[in-house]
């Protein structure tokens, strides 16, 4: 097996083991749930759900990604740093393994250990959905959403919370953490400059736009494009497919961009 | 593996010197190293390991040279290095952590991979618990698991720093063993405070102070240096001033102190053979 197979595997074992990385969406469904979670529980009321299984779906992918991103960053945040908290480092760092090679693994490892939950929960009330509106095809219209709106996403949360807590400690990259997401998610790019609506939106505009054509619930809303009187619109031109998929490049881009950056940070410590 | 070390300097962010033009010969066999703490003994084994980049020297080792990092991959995959202050994988039984580290050394070969690391686990007598998770190993069972990584991929340069802290007097006496007896035709390279450690297991040694290299040579060599310079003090009054004191007993008519001083430190003192220990602190003592 090579160093990349083996750091993926037991960064995935180590993190899929660890109660909190079911705990924390767990809990974050449920109080999203109690303060009135609008679409989860419209899914599967026939007055008040989308009539378009795809709609539907996309919608709880937005919805979904929105909310337990927020855990996603938090749990990973410690990752990288805990090989040196935990004294592992030098042990590994002693071995012939390609340095790259193990972050590539831990980062994939990991990512997708804690990703687990949250598809878990998607493709779960995707699958009610589908079953309790006799729709099958929602299940596709949600694995094609998981691929292209969540996991771009994710691999971008991953990759910061992996690499930001080499320059500074952990807890403080959460705290900051969750304020961006609320401010380049929620905050309307009209009342102050914000990544939403751009071409590196983590919850995915342009694909939700171009892709799946969706446009909110019930139809009247925007995910992609310019905003009048707003700031950094030159990143927010009209939504296309070719821009959907370079959307998805760019996330991707910025997130190999961060963890070469984090690798670069540990290789220079050891100078 | 022969060790060949030429002016090793290393300075740390913030002018920590914790390495001054060292030059140091290690053969193949078991050598020690000793020296205080901030002696500079574990930057030495972590440049050895290829995981601190030295600021000035070179160091070659098996004819590689560290400087390049083809060098530095062709001396780890003949590495074992059992680091200071070792650290598990809580979440990882022992048997899946020396797996993961087996893999990262390059055993892909399953089986092969799977013997070795029951091997290991028989010899540091970890079986029975070869699959609990680390989290409840006690320190000295934590310091097993670390010493059977070191050694599972049959290293020819073993690295070990400070080995027997933690370990209860039999399983260093066992550890100790096990060292000589793998030392055999590589190079083991044992750093540790507890001089009787190298005593038992080392023909050569050397002992670093500030960075610096202040001897090199047998451990019967580093015992003559303390010849003439060790004494026995009865006394109920106050330890004695001068010189080094290695023990202190209680007697029935006071305290019997052991002192490596140049100069009988009283004109009671009797002198006394030196141990290994004595001519450690005598060079040590020359130094200060």
């Amino acid at each position: 097996m090579t160093t990349f197979g083996a750091s993926l595997r037991y960064e995935f074992r180590m993190q899929v083991r660890k109660r909190s990385v079911w705990i924390v969406p767990a809990l974050t469904l449920v109080l999203f749930v109690l303060i009135g979670g609008s679409l989860l529980r419209d899914l599967f009321d026939p007055g008040e759900r989308p009539l378009d299984p795809r709609t539907g779906v996309v919608g709880l992918a937005v919805q979904l990604h929105a909310l337990l991103a927020i855990g996603f960053g938090c749990l990973l945040a410690d990752r990288l740093v805990r090989d040196d908290r935990l004294g592992v480092a030098p042990i590994l760092d002693a071995t012939p393994a390609s340095p790259a090679a193990r972050l590539l693994g831990k980062y994939l490892g990991a990512a997708a250990a804690t990703a687990v939950p949250i598809a878990v929960a998607y493709f779960g009330f995707a699958a009610a959905y589908a079953i309790d509106t006799r729709q099958p095809v929602a299940l596709a219209w949600a694995l094609a959403a998981f691929t292209v709106v969540i996991v771009p996403g994710l691999l971008l949360v991953a990759a910061f919370a992996l690499a930001v807590p080499m320059i500074m400690p952990a807890p403080l990259f959460r705290v900051l953490f969750v304020g961006y997401w609320l401010w380049g998610n929620i905050v309307s790019p009209e009342m102050m400059p914000t990544l939403a609506r751009t071409l590196f939106h983590p919850l995915g505009g342009y694909p939700l736009d171009a892709l799946f054509g969706f446009h909110g619930i019930d139809g009247e809303d925007t995910w992609a494009g310019p905003v009048t009187g707003a700031t950094f619109n030159v990143l927010r031109p009209e939504p296309t497919p070719v821009l959907a998929w370079l959307s998805i490049a760019l996330l991707l881009l910025v997130s190999a961009a961060a963890l070469a950056g984090g690798h670069t940070l540990r290789a220079r410590r050891l100078r | 593996m022969r060790i060949e070390i030429s002016g090793l300097t290393k300075t740390y962010r913030g002018g920590v010197h914790a390495l001054d033009g060292l030059d140091l010969d290690i053969p193949t066999g078991m050598f020690g190293l000793l020296g205080a703490n901030g002696a500079g003994k574990t930057t030495l084994m972590r440049i050895l390991a290829g995981i601190v980049r030295p600021s000035a020297g070179r160091v070659v080792v098996g004819g590689h040279d560290m400087a390049s990092s083809a060098g530095r991959t062709a001396v780890q995959r003949e590495l074992g290095y059992l680091p200071q202050d070792l650290g598990v994988y809580p979440d990882l039984t022992a048997r899946q952590f020396l797996d993961y580290v087996a893999l990262l050394k390059g055993m892909d070969d399953r089986p092969v991979r799977r013997r070795r690391v029951g091997e290991l686990l028989e010899v540091v007598a970890l079986t029975e618990y070869a699959d609990r998770r680390l989290r409840g190993f006690s320190g000295g069972m934590r310091q097993r698991v670390g010493i059977a990584q070191a050694l599972l991929a049959d290293p020819r340069l073993l690295i070990v720093d400070e080995p027997t802290a933690g370990l209860d007097p039999e399983e260093r006496i066992r550890f100790r063993t096990l060292l000589s007896q793998f030392a055999g035709r590589r190079t083991v390279l044992l750093s540790t405070h507890i001089v009787d450690d190298i005593g038992h297991t080392c023909r050569e040694a050397a002992v670093l102070a500030r960075g610096r290299l202040i001897f090199r040579g047998t451990v019967e060599e580093l015992t003559r240096r303390a010849e003439g310079r060790v004494w026995s003090v009865v006394t109920d009054g106050p330890a004695p001033s001068e010189g080094t004191v290695v023990s202190a007993l209680p007697q029935d008519d006071g305290m019997r102190y052991r002192v490596v001083a140049r100069d009988a430190p009283s004109a009671q003192a009797r002198p006394l053979d030196p141990s290994l220990e004595d001519g450690y602190l005598a060079v040590a003592a020359d130094q200060s």
